[in-house]
């Protein structure tokens, strides 16, 4: 079996990690480029690979219709549900698929699942890359309040990318366990999670018992639609409006001059975190550029109506927890969009506490992922997380109303039983429409699921099916029923609404196996082959420069052979041994390179002498 | 006094071992967990009698002791079996935790395990001695809502519902106190160990509080929903 990582899949970036078990604590694991964050951006190759990560988010500027991202706020979700997001971001929805949201990059199409797979599988094989074995199982985080669909959605994409998905974890409570264990904190704990597009609030109590430390979440609300996304769209239209007004130059319809016009807002953001103004400069085609001014006082009245949308959140949260904001002891802060210093200065007023930034707010989510990986891996811990649902589940009942069967904030895993029995002579099924959400009214709660059980023909109120829901430890719904007359039991097939089912998983699976996949082993031998082919050219090069020639003749015969080594392990498929025989050619040309080095070294300083007399 | 009873239901057997084993959870045996009878009921699980006071960090505890056990997380790699009954008994500890811990959903359910939670048939019907109040109140609401919809001057009529709700909030807590009350003779009819019509009549005064309750909540409710 291979190793397990914990792996937070998010709306801008995603991260993976490990607990370093030298030092008991986690850790993130940096890609190609050294950075650990991974732009959850895919694009589309036009030779039909995909390319995910940072390469891809070059591309939003070159190959726009090829290019996504942000996919999270698709997830789970049907084409209804995203009509406002259509006017904010650049997806491209195949118009055909009434029911289901399809993504077109290039000419090829998508489910949102399906993307998040490409995400997963770069990040499994950074983690490969990493540790030199295969990973295969992984704890994925999602917003505390992400809806059941949402929910499959990310189980789904697990499935798609080859990923056993041991547990999602919600990312509030991931970042309290990484807190936890790094600043021992105990008592009432909210952690205020404001991400690029989305914002959770959890309310935690940190437990020591003789068995170890209970983490146990009180309550969790937020909102799946609210984060920097909103921060930057909001100043993307001011500003597009602006550029219209001053430079009389429309760039709605350019995709290009969007995206440059993006980067450049944020790097203005990013630059508002620490100074207190920043100048945004837009090179237009046909001369000239268009410059302004932010200040950070003006920036924050622009995005202070969005902060103060977290607020309702926090109070509820507080409210359903029965706390006070005064009898919170420690408030943790969360995602990227925390460093705004507004931000920051508004959880501290509200609290009246001093909120905790010591970790990574990016990489904190992870870290948690990460720690709740080992947990699992091992079986048996000295830590325990007891989550909560974050709404309630319901059902509907006569009239379109919904009766709650799970109220939100139960720990979970929940079960709720419901009796029903046939209300009419020879009725065949029971119609079951299973919802989520506070309202009062179906058609205001997010629908589950809806199924027909079906009954033996009996004379009505004969027949009694009792119903089980039951919400597991990842907050899935499953459905089971029961005849009480003969005692049958039945396991329902819980359709989510946006429908993917398991066939066409397995059918996804396939399909992206053949776009990136190629075993592990198979990567690695590419991978030796590509660094083996360098290290040669570099030694050919380096033997061809005229200061070599004053090597001795066991040195040179020693490299030689390191050399017909190599070249004989690259025709092989044995990675481990051309790992081998490059190490051993680098330590053969370690002499040489030193006196090319120093002679370069030498030669530029002679130069530039040269130059200055 | 009679002699204790003894337990008539037939021996378990664990499904692992087939060892017999005495306790709720675990197999005594060979550690496996196990199905839960059908007959535990929320007080069972926490080994506690039916009573309706419930001392809350004893509960806390066992609850906390029983999800070290009983939690999904401690049986990932274990067999579906094992996984299956962890995840049935760990949300039926959760659910027994959350209907335990409040007062009012404890009352419902120990009414219904004894089959006498009887909900008014009329649910939507004042309780005679509130009749008069509840139908000046429902005015009061009428008005309000025609002054909202034609934008009539408001202050007044807050006012007066402001005074409405804050009656009924009083009676919402001498509800709670007669509930409260009612629990304890039912509490002290277990120690004594009364007798089933006893019991019986205490439960049908129960089941007339919690529909009392209900229904004065509701129109704490609505008036605070017209307030806000």
């Amino acid at each position: 079996m291979g190793r397990t990582v914990g792996i937070d899949l998010g709306t801008t970036n995603s991260l993976v990690a490990y607990l370093d078990p030298q030092t008991n604590q986690p850790k993130c694991i940096p890609g190609p480029y050294g950075s650990t964050l991974c732009p959850s951006v895919v694009s589309l190759d036009p030779d039909g690979s995909i390319v995910v990560g940072e390469a891809a988010r070059k591309r939003l500027l070159t190959q726009p219709d090829r290019t996504i991202y942000s996919v999270k706020r698709l997830m789970g979700r049907g084409p209804a549900d995203v009509q406002s997001e259509l006017k904010l971001f650049p997806f491209r929805i195949d118009p055909a698929n009434k029911n289901v949201i399809r993504v077109m990059l290039g000419d090829k199409i998508f489910t949102p699942p399906e993307i998040s797979a490409f995400i997963l599988r770069e990040l499994r094989q950074w983690a490969e890359a990493h540790f030199g074995e295969s990973v295969d199982r992984a704890v994925i985080t999602v917003p505390a309040y992400f809806n059941d669909a949402q929910r499959q959605a990310t189980k789904d994409a697990g499935k798609i990318a080859g990923i056993e998905v041991l547990r999602l974890v919600n990312e509030p409570t991931a970042a309290a366990l990484a807190y936890g264990l790094h600043e021992k904190q105990r008592g009432r704990v909210a952690v205020y999670d404001l991400g690029g597009g989305t914002f959770d609030i959890s309310v935690l109590k940190l437990i020591s018992t003789a068995e170890g430390d209970i983490y146990q979440v009180l309550s969790t609300n937020g909102d799946t639609h609210l984060g920097g996304d909103d921060i930057d769209n909001r100043l993307l239209a001011h500003l597009q409006q602006d550029i219209l007004d001053l430079r009389r130059f429309d760039i709605t319809w350019q995709p290009e001059l969007m995206q440059e016009l993006r980067k450049a807002f944020i790097a203005v953001k990013h630059e508002l975190s620490e100074g207190n103004e920043a100048i945004l400069r837009l090179p237009l085609p046909k001369g000239a550029d268009y410059t302004t001014t932010f200040t950070r006082a003006a920036f924050e009245g622009w995005i202070r109506p969005i902060i103060d949308r977290t607020m309702g959140p926090v109070k509820q949260a507080l409210a359903d927890a029965q706390l006070k904001p005064a009898e919170i002891e420690e408030v943790v802060l969360v995602g990227g969009t925390t460093r705004t210093p507004l931000v920051r200065r508004m959880v501290e007023e509200f609290f009246g506490r001093k909120p905790h930034t010591e970790l990574n707010p990016d990489e904190v989510v992870a870290l948690g992922a990460a720690v709740q990986a080992n947990i699992l891996e091992r079986g048996v811990s000295n830590m325990l997380l007891l989550d909560v649902t974050p709404l309630s589940l319901g059902i509907e009942t006569y009239g379109g109303a919904v009766a709650k069967i799970i109220p939100r904030n139960s720990t979970i895993p929940a079960s709720a039983q419901e009796l029903y029995t046939t209300g009419v002579d020879n009725q065949t099924g029971i119609d079951i429409h299973v919802l989520q959400g506070e309202r009062e009214l179906a058609k205001d709660c997010r629908s589950l699921a809806r199924f027909t059980l079906k009954v033996p023909p009996a004379p009505a109120g004969l027949t009694r099916i009792e119903v089980k829901f039951l919400i597991d430890a990842n907050g899935i719904l499953q459905v089971a029923a029961k005849d009480m007359r003969t005692g049958e039991q039945h396991s329902i097939e819980v359709q989510p609404s946006y429908g993917i089912n398991d066939s066409e998983i397995e059918r996804m699976l396939e399909e992206s196996i053949e776009y990136a996949e190629q075993d592990f082993a198979e990567r690695q031998v590419i991978e030796a082959r590509t660094e083996a082919e360098s290290i040669l050219v570099a030694t050919a090069k380096a033997l061809a420069n005229p200061q070599s020639a004053g090597l001795a003749a066991d040195e040179r015969a020693t490299i030689d052979a390191g050399v017909a080594a190599l070249r004989q392990s690259v025709a092989g498929s044995d990675y481990k041994l051309i790992r081998k025989r490059i190490d051993d050619l680098n330590h053969a040309t370690e002499h040489l390179a030193e006196v090319l080095m120093n002679s370069a070294v030498q030669s530029a300083l002679e130069g530039r002498k040269l130059a200055e007399v | 006094m009679t002699a204790p009873t003894t337990s008539t239901n037939p021996p378990l057997v664990c499904w692992s071992c087939h060892e017999r084993f005495l306790g709720t959870h675990f197999c005594s045996s060979c550690g496996k967990l196990q199905q839960i009878p059908q007959s535990l009921d929320y007080f069972s699980i926490f080994g506690l009698p039916k009573k309706l006071w419930i001392e809350m960090d004893g509960l806390e505890k066992k609850f906390l002791q029983l999800s070290w056990k009983l939690h999904p997380d401690n049986f990932v790699n274990a067999s579906e079996t094992e996984r299956e009954l962890s995840l049935k008994q760990s949300s039926e500890l959760n659910d027994a935790y959350r209907v335990l811990r409040d007062p009012i959903a404890r009352v419902e359910y120990l009414l219904g395990i004894e089959n006498m939670r009887k909900e008014g048939e009329h649910k939507q019907q004042a309780p005679p001695e509130l009749l008069e109040e509840v139908f000046e109140l429902n005015e009061s609401l009428d008005e309000l809502r025609e002054a909202k919809s034609s934008g009539g001057d408001l202050a007044v009529l807050k006012a007066r519902l402001e005074i409405a709700e804050t009656n009924f909030q009083t009676k919402l807590s001498e509800v709670d106190a007669q509930l409260q009350g009612t629990a304890r003779e039912w509490d002290a009819a277990i120690d004594a160990s009364a007798d089933d019509s006893a019991r019986k009549k205490i439960m049908a005064r129960l089941n007339e509080h919690l529909n009392r309750r209900a229904y004065i909540r509701n129109l704490v409710t609505n008036v605070q929903k017209e307030l806000s």
